[in-house]
């Protein structure tokens, strides 16, 4: 068994902590989806489009990636709070997985389709899946919090 | 009750909120959307402010950042604030004197004034900002107050659950819950 009590988590403990750290994954959040929803808006043809999507891809990379990085932190750490609380639930569970599918996406399948600038149907298909799992894990994240 | 808690009481009562307010699906919907416009077009807003501050999208002048998102950054703050109103409307008896909610309304408001005042010399003004040599200080300050008033935002809404009833929305532990783990 592990020996660990989430009653001697900090984020159980004080008043600020845990929506301290819920403002970070949202903020941090923003950044990422954001950045990733500009290069989504140029494949669709809809937005940006004075930029070529690799353009946009690389000026919005570092971004996006620091995004990523603070949001999984701080969900982590909103995770240690109470994880089998968590690990339990379906919609984390799904959560999970398509957050772990859309990471995987966004380096892989997203990120060559913006480098080559494609555009027509094949590029919007591309960021349609996109942002389709982005909210996706957005929903299973807030449908956790009333299950 | 106050006159203002009357009121709030009043809206929230009537049959659009109550609606909202029992459906076991409509309100975690209606929140899911304001979260996901928050990500999809607050990285917007954020982004152009980083870009004014030439701290990110480097390659992108200031003009095409701001005019070729400036659509989607009204459809974003019309369907953000559309959302907000039905969530806020949903629970107004309960929210009007929780201080967060206050605070995030008056920022909300000088959202509208940063637009209004930076209009002219920044927003409007592109052209000449990509045109100096170096960032004018205006619109630098235009950027920060951005981040700071959206990023304040953000932390009031999420606040606002945890005023007076920091108890009732901690998480309780698992261990103390779930008897049987396999």
């Amino acid at each position: 068994m592990l020996a660990y009590d989430p009653a001697t988590n900090p984020l159980n403990n004080n008043e600020w902590s845990f929506p301290l750290a819920e403002c970070f994954h949202i903020a941090s959040f923003a950044f990422s989806v954001g950045t990733i929803a500009l290069v989504d808006l140029r494949l669709l043809g809809l937005g940006m489009r004075h930029q070529k999507a690799s353009q946009i891809l690389k000026n919005t990379m570092l971004w996006t990636l620091g995004g990523l990085i603070v949001v999984i932190t701080s969900g982590l750490i909103i995770f240690s709070s109470d994880p089998l609380r968590y690990f339990y639930n379906d919609a984390f569970r799904f959560k999970i997985i398509t957050l772990f599918l859309a990471i995987v996406y966004n380096y892989t399948i997203h990120r060559s389709v913006a480098l080559k600038d494609a555009s027509g149907a094949g590029a919007a298909a591309t960021a349609v899946v996109s942002l389709a799992m982005w909210v996706s894990i957005t929903f299973a994240g807030l449908f956790y919090a009333f299950t | 009750m106050s006159i203002f808690g009357d009121i709030a009481q009043a809206i929230q009562d009537t049959a659009f909120f109550t609606a909202i307010r029992e459906s076991g699906l409509a309100y975690p919907v209606i929140m899911s959307t304001h979260l996901s416009s928050i990500g999809v077009f607050g990285g917007m807003i954020l982004m152009t402010d980083l870009r004014i501050l030439g701290l990110a999208m480097k390659d992108v002048t200031v003009t095409d950042m701001v005019r070729q998102l400036r659509p989607w950054k009204y459809l974003g703050f019309i369907v953000m604030v559309s959302m907000g109103i039905m969530l806020g409307g949903a629970k107004l008896a309960q929210y009007y004197d929780n201080p967060y909610f206050q605070l995030k309304m008056t920022l909300l408001f000088l959202v509208f004034v940063h637009a209004m005042a930076f209009r002219r010399s920044v927003y409007r003004n592109t052209e000449a900002l990509d045109r100096a040599p170096e960032m004018p200080r205006v619109a630098k300050t235009a950027a920060i107050l951005s981040l700071c008033l959206w990023l304040g935002i953000l932390s009031c809404g999420r606040w606002i659950a945890y005023f007076e009833r920091s108890e009732e929305h901690r998480p309780v532990p698992a261990s103390a819950t779930v008897p049987n783990i396999p």
